[in-house]
């Protein structure tokens, strides 16, 4: 390598970080990029809104997703509620110092977080009944309650690992001052560390039970008349992609955008608790 | 179904001696598939309807099918009217999905219909009392219920008796052609198709197929 060669280097490279040290110019290039990024993406979307999507279609399959969604509704809110207590429990038989409750609980997380929810799904839908002689199980339209039995014991798994976290960054030091207290285990674990753990499991949970929302996409395959079972029921009869891709985007966002805003809440309010002792 | 491969076979390789491969897809999307290019025709029981006519062309005919009503033996469904307020199953994106809808209107919505990605689905929902009737073609109904003592076809007088043609015993939602689809700028290769068929029609390949099918 020649002399002049490397000095050339070593002078390009003092103008390149340069301009990457100016805080300034940086943030200028970043607010560049993004805003080109989103310019592009919003030139896509018009044009595929005003060149691909039917707008008389896009009314009259309207109701049908309404439907859709608020049977997918009511899926999560019952699921999303019996999951996180659920988890509560798992999390609390992760920690036990008992070895049947503690290898139970693992158990149980190891094969529902193990399995894909498809298979879970399948399991209850279609395993369950057949214990049963043909034509003889009792719930005809079973397609619901084991949706709600598959979303609520694979994400109680996963919500139980979240506490088991939340639980575990506790300094061990909160149960040891309210056990110097006189406070039980017990007590101590309901009074001083699981206010603190459920702080810090927050962010986890929530993030969970905005997957558990998306995973109702999954309940097509057992009947269930969700969301993406209205798109492929009028993509396959109307042969039309983009109409209905529009309703299934903009009705899952309906939910998981308001989801993330109050698990954004709930944190926030977590914090400001944790400021001010 | 078996029935559509050795027709293929009859067709393609018999008659055109070309080779063919058979590709496994999923039903609802399969004529986006043809005219993506993954494949370059379509021989999976299609009905020709004019739906589909819009996006593929059709070959003439390779097979008459009804759209039929499995029920369980002893399940209390005896006619067309027992129908009314019950579970029926259907497969996704199929021509018996929408022999389900019409009897809907029919019904003035009193019916409720359960869709499942796969046929199996339909009929599993059949056996563990979650439909107490499953809605599709007769061949594929047939072979479940011959495979199956204690589930039947529904009896009684329908589309195939209106349209005066040789009716089966059961009841007949609809009668519908099954075709051959092609892209539609694939005209001389669905002229050629459609000679083979002529062919082994006029041969006595085709009810040999059939024979072996659907009889006996």
């Amino acid at each position: 390598m020649s002399d002049a060669y490397g000095d050339h280097e070593t002078h390009e490279e003092t103008a390149g970080s340069g301009i990457v040290d100016n805080d300034n110019v940086l943030r200028r290039v970043g607010e560049v990029l993004s805003s080109s990024f989103a310019l592009l993406v919003l030139a896509m979307l018009a044009w595929i809104v005003t060149t691909q999507v039917n707008p008389e279609l896009l009314q009259t399959i309207f109701p049908r997703f309404v439907e859709a969604y608020l049977l997918v509704i009511q899926i999560v809110v019952v699921s999303s509620i019996l999951s996180v207590f659920l988890g509560v429990f798992v999390g609390l038989g992760r920690i036990s110092n008992s070895p049947i409750t503690n290898r139970i609980a693992s158990g149980y997380v190891e094969f529902f977080r193990g399995t894909p929810l498809l298979f879970q799904l399948f399991l209850i839908y279609l395993g369950i009944p057949r214990l049963w002689a043909t034509g003889t199980f009792p719930l005809t339209n079973w397609e619901v309650p084991a949706a709600i039995i598959g979303l609520t014991l694979n994400h109680g798994a996963y919500v139980g690992e979240a506490v088991r976290g939340g639980i575990g960054a506790v300094p061990d030091g909160q149960m040891e001052a309210a056990r110097s207290l006189g406070m039980s285990r017990v007590m101590g674990m309901r009074k001083v560390v699981l206010p603190q753990a459920w702080r810090n499991a927050l962010a986890a949970i929530g993030n969970d039970q905005i997957i558990l929302v998306k995973d109702t996409s999954l309940l097509t395959v057992i009947a269930v008349p969700e969301i993406m079972s209205v798109f492929r029921n009028v993509n396959s009869t109307t042969l039309d992609a983009w109409t209905p891709l529009l309703w299934v985007a903009l009705f899952y966002l309906a939910i998981t955008v308001p989801m993330s805003k109050l698990v954004q809440y709930l944190e926030s309010r977590a914090d400001w608790g944790g400021e001010r002792h | 179904m078996g029935f559509d491969v050795d027709i293929a076979k009859a067709v393609f390789d018999e008659e055109l001696g070309m080779d063919h491969e058979f590709k496994e897809t999923s039903f609802d999307g399969i004529i986006g598939s043809l005219n993506n290019g993954n494949f370059r025709v379509i021989m999976s029981a299609m009905t020709i309807n004019d739906t589909r006519a819009q996006k593929v062309d059709f070959s003439d005919p390779y097979f008459t099918a009804y759209q039929t009503v499995i029920v369980l033996k002893d399940g209390g469904i005896s006619s067309k009217e027992d129908l009314k307020g019950v579970n029926v199953g259907v497969q996704k994106g199929t021509t018996g999905e929408g022999a389900a809808g019409k009897l809907k209107d029919e019904f003035g919505g009193d019916l409720t219909i359960k869709h499942y990605d796969q046929i199996t689905g339909a009929f599993n929902a059949l056996l563990t009392n979650q439909v107490q009737a499953v809605i599709n073609d007769n061949t594929v109904n047939a072979k479940f219920a011959n495979e199956k003592d204690n589930v039947v076809f529904l009896q009684g007088e329908g589309a195939a008796a209106d349209a005066g043609q040789n009716a089966p015993p059961y009841l007949t939602l609809t009668v519908e052609n099954y075709g051959i689809a092609f892209r539609q700028d694939d005209d001389d290769f669905r002229t050629k198709v459609n000679g083979a068929l002529a062919n082994i029609k006029d041969n006595g390949r085709y009810d040999e197929i059939y024979g072996s099918y659907f009889e006996g």
